[in-house]
């Protein structure tokens, strides 16, 4: 064989090992919980149309250094009364091993629907979260975070 | 069981009945996701992570939580509150190995 052609193979093999490895490492199946985000998102809405709204307000940062430690934000437009308020806030990561972050039931004795806490993500992704209103709709956010060490393993 | 580290904080420090306060609940938790390798003996860490946070007023819940384990080690989960009155509030948590502790924080509105 060539040294040329020898070389161009072994750094190929490395770079998509490199590629492959960690994504293997990360989709990996976890009990019953892994599941894509659409599969998710559709196991809460029961299939139900989600809509993107504005008065879903999610707070993330754009960089995060450290994927272990990411606070995120969300904030929902809502009088909170008994007649209409946020019945829950549910917290993805689109790309982790399991999706699914929280899931926050409220009632209307929170008097502000808001959530906080800090995520783990694996790798640059969009955190989305989705609200259920009282009065069945789905309203969504996301945001796109670029994570620079993952936060995973 | 040795008791967990936890501790609800209200933000502000000062509040009257029906106003809107942050309540904070921080617990030292290790959240292990169960794919990370414990480096001295290359095993699995096995999956240990908060799965139930219940927030309870007077022994009424009125904000129950379910949690993966995604979310940081050691995790402060903030949520508002609107103070009905005086009462205990009592966040209780449960993690998918089946250890349950509970914490508590008196709430006393001035006027």
């Amino acid at each position: 064989m060539q040294r040329r052609s020898f070389l161009r193979g072994i750094g190929m093999a490395a770079a998509a090992s490199a590629v492959v490895s960690p994504t293997i490492v990360m989709a990996a199946p976890k009990g019953g919980n892994a599941m894509s985000i659409d599969a998710a998102i559709k196991a809460v809405t029961g299939g139900k149309a989600v809509t993107k709204s504005a008065k879903v307000k999610l707070k993330a940062p754009e960089i995060a250094e450290n994927g272990a430690v990411v606070p995120v934000t969300v904030t929902v437009d809502s009088p909170m009364t008994d007649a209409d308020y946020v019945k829950a806030i549910h917290v993805f990561a689109s790309k982790n091993g399991n999706v699914r972050c929280a899931d926050v039931m409220l009632t209307p004795a929170n008097g502000k629907a808001m959530f906080a806490a800090r995520i783990k993500l694996g790798t640059s992704q969009d955190v989305v979260a989705l609200v259920e209103t009282s009065s069945g709709e789905f309203l969504s956010a996301s945001q796109n975070v670029k994570v620079t060490i993952g936060g995973c393993g | 069981m040795a008791k967990r580290k936890s501790l609800i904080k209200v933000k502000p420090k000062k509040y009257k009945t029906g106003e809107v306060v942050k309540v904070s609940f921080m617990v030292m938790h290790p959240m292990a996701t169960g794919t990370s390798k414990n480096k001295k003996t290359g095993k699995l860490i096995p999956a240990h992570y908060v799965n139930e946070v219940q927030f309870l007023f007077n022994g009424k819940p009125f904000t129950t939580m379910k949690t993966w384990e995604s979310l940081s080690s050691n995790p402060v989960f903030t949520i508002n509150f609107k103070v009905p009155g005086k009462g205990e509030l009592k966040v209780v948590y449960k993690d998918n190995q089946g250890e349950v502790n509970e914490s508590t924080k008196k709430i006393k509105p001035k006027g």
